[in-house]
């Protein structure tokens, strides 16, 4: 079984993109970033999903939402990328790590992916450059995805 | 008669638990760093007080603190909470009070990442908001290093107002730095016993790491007084 989740934060806002380039930009651009956990498991999903709640969600300051379809509509592209499936992740490895200190949790992660997405928001919006300036290419994969 | 035992632990990313150590001695404590590998429930009764040092614990991966708060309790259950019960004292600092937060130890609240989104290293101004062991031998006003990315303290609907008003948000800084609701800096629980905060006070024991050369407001820096404070009321 496979399931999505990604985690926004409750007092995130829209902020100014210059913050992720490393050129000026010649219009006015806002951006949300969000993180994506697509865990691949067998067993209990119930379990699963009180251990995603409980490791990878913050109930102050974060939401989880289910499912892996894009969560602001409005965006003009969405720049997601992670690292490369050779490449050391160290996120996932103390994830798992504290998965492996679990003596019975009811379910097996049998892969565990993790993706950022930024959206990017304003008329114009054109990803070469944030691909450019947050992309890295030896370590990462990356995809450019559109609202339907 | 016997200095009181602080015990520091030491996760992977952990990177000022020496300095602290230091601190702490100079303050009038043994000090023992412990890697959390070598942690167990046992061990906490060796000490009289349990210290989270700053640092990037984990990396702070996922988010800073959840990781070491996983595997302190994980290894210790509900042994660091009898612990304070029992009169032991809890200290975290930056990283640190990012894991006391996520122990459930200190009222709700979570630190996230600055209003800025940069990490943070400056010094800034605090004020004491409240009494506190840790605070008694501090003037109302004074200056410690800041250095992080997730220092924004936020709790949920009027949760920080009320700590103000109440006295668990002991320490406030004197401006904006990071976006912290109502400037906070520092928190103490109910006891006074757990106590967290942002800044570093292991950074500024000796006059000679302030930033003015001709700094003379103490003896020494006000880490130094923050330490012995709590030395202090361990003596009673």
């Amino acid at each position: 079984m496979t399931t999505t989740f990604e985690i926004t934060g409750k007092f995130d806002t829209e902020s100014d993109c210059h913050k992720l380039l490393y050129n000026p930009l010649t219009k006015p651009l806002k951006y949300r970033e969000t993180q994506c956990y697509k865990v691949e498991f067998d067993g209990d999903a119930e379990a699963m999903k009180a251990f995603v709640q409980k490791v990878l969600v913050d109930p102050i300051s974060q939401d989880a939402h289910e499912g892996g379809a894009l969560l602001f509509p409005k965006a003009a592209f969405v720049l997601e990328y992670g690292m490369k499936g050779a490449a050391l992740d160290l996120e996932k490895e103390m994830i798992l790590t504290y998965y492996r200190t679990l003596s019975n949790p009811g379910f097996t992660i049998t892969k565990l992916t993790l993706r950022k997405r930024i959206y990017v928001f304003g008329k114009e919006a054109e990803p070469e450059q944030f691909v450019r300036d947050v992309v890295n290419p030896a370590i990462h994969t990356h995809e450019v995805l559109r609202a339907a | 008669m016997p200095l009181p035992h602080a015990l520091i632990l030491k996760f992977p990313g952990t990177n000022c638990d020496a300095e602290t150590a230091r601190a702490l001695k100079v303050a009038g404590f043994s000090a023992e760093v412990l890697p959390i590998a070598l942690l167990e429930p046992g061990k906490l009764d060796t000490a009289q007080m349990i210290l989270f040092a700053g640092g990037f614990s984990y990396g702070d991966y996922v988010m800073s603190g959840r990781i070491a708060q996983l595997i302190t309790k994980h290894k210790l259950g509900d042994k660091l909470r009898q612990f304070v019960d029992k009169g032991g004292y809890a200290m975290g600092i930056c990283n640190g009070f990012q894991i006391l937060t996520q122990l459930d130890l200190l009222p709700r609240g979570s630190l996230i990442h600055n209003e800025s989104g940069r990490f943070i290293c400056r010094w800034a101004g605090l004020k004491k908001n409240a009494s506190s062991p840790y605070l008694s031998e501090l003037p109302d006003e004074f200056e410690l290093p800041i250095a992080h990315a997730e220092g924004r303290f936020m709790g949920v609907g009027d949760d920080t107002a009320n700590y103000v008003a109440n006295g668990r948000a002991a320490l406030l800084y004197t401006e904006d730095v990071n976006g912290s609701s109502q400037r906070i800096a520092g928190l103490q629980d109910d006891t006074g016993r757990v106590f967290g905060l942002m800044p570093h006070p292991e950074r500024f024991v000796n006059k000679v790491t302030h930033y003015d050369p001709d700094w003379s407001q103490a003896e020494r820096g006000w880490g130094y007084y923050m330490f012995k404070s709590v030395r202090d009321a361990m003596a009673g």
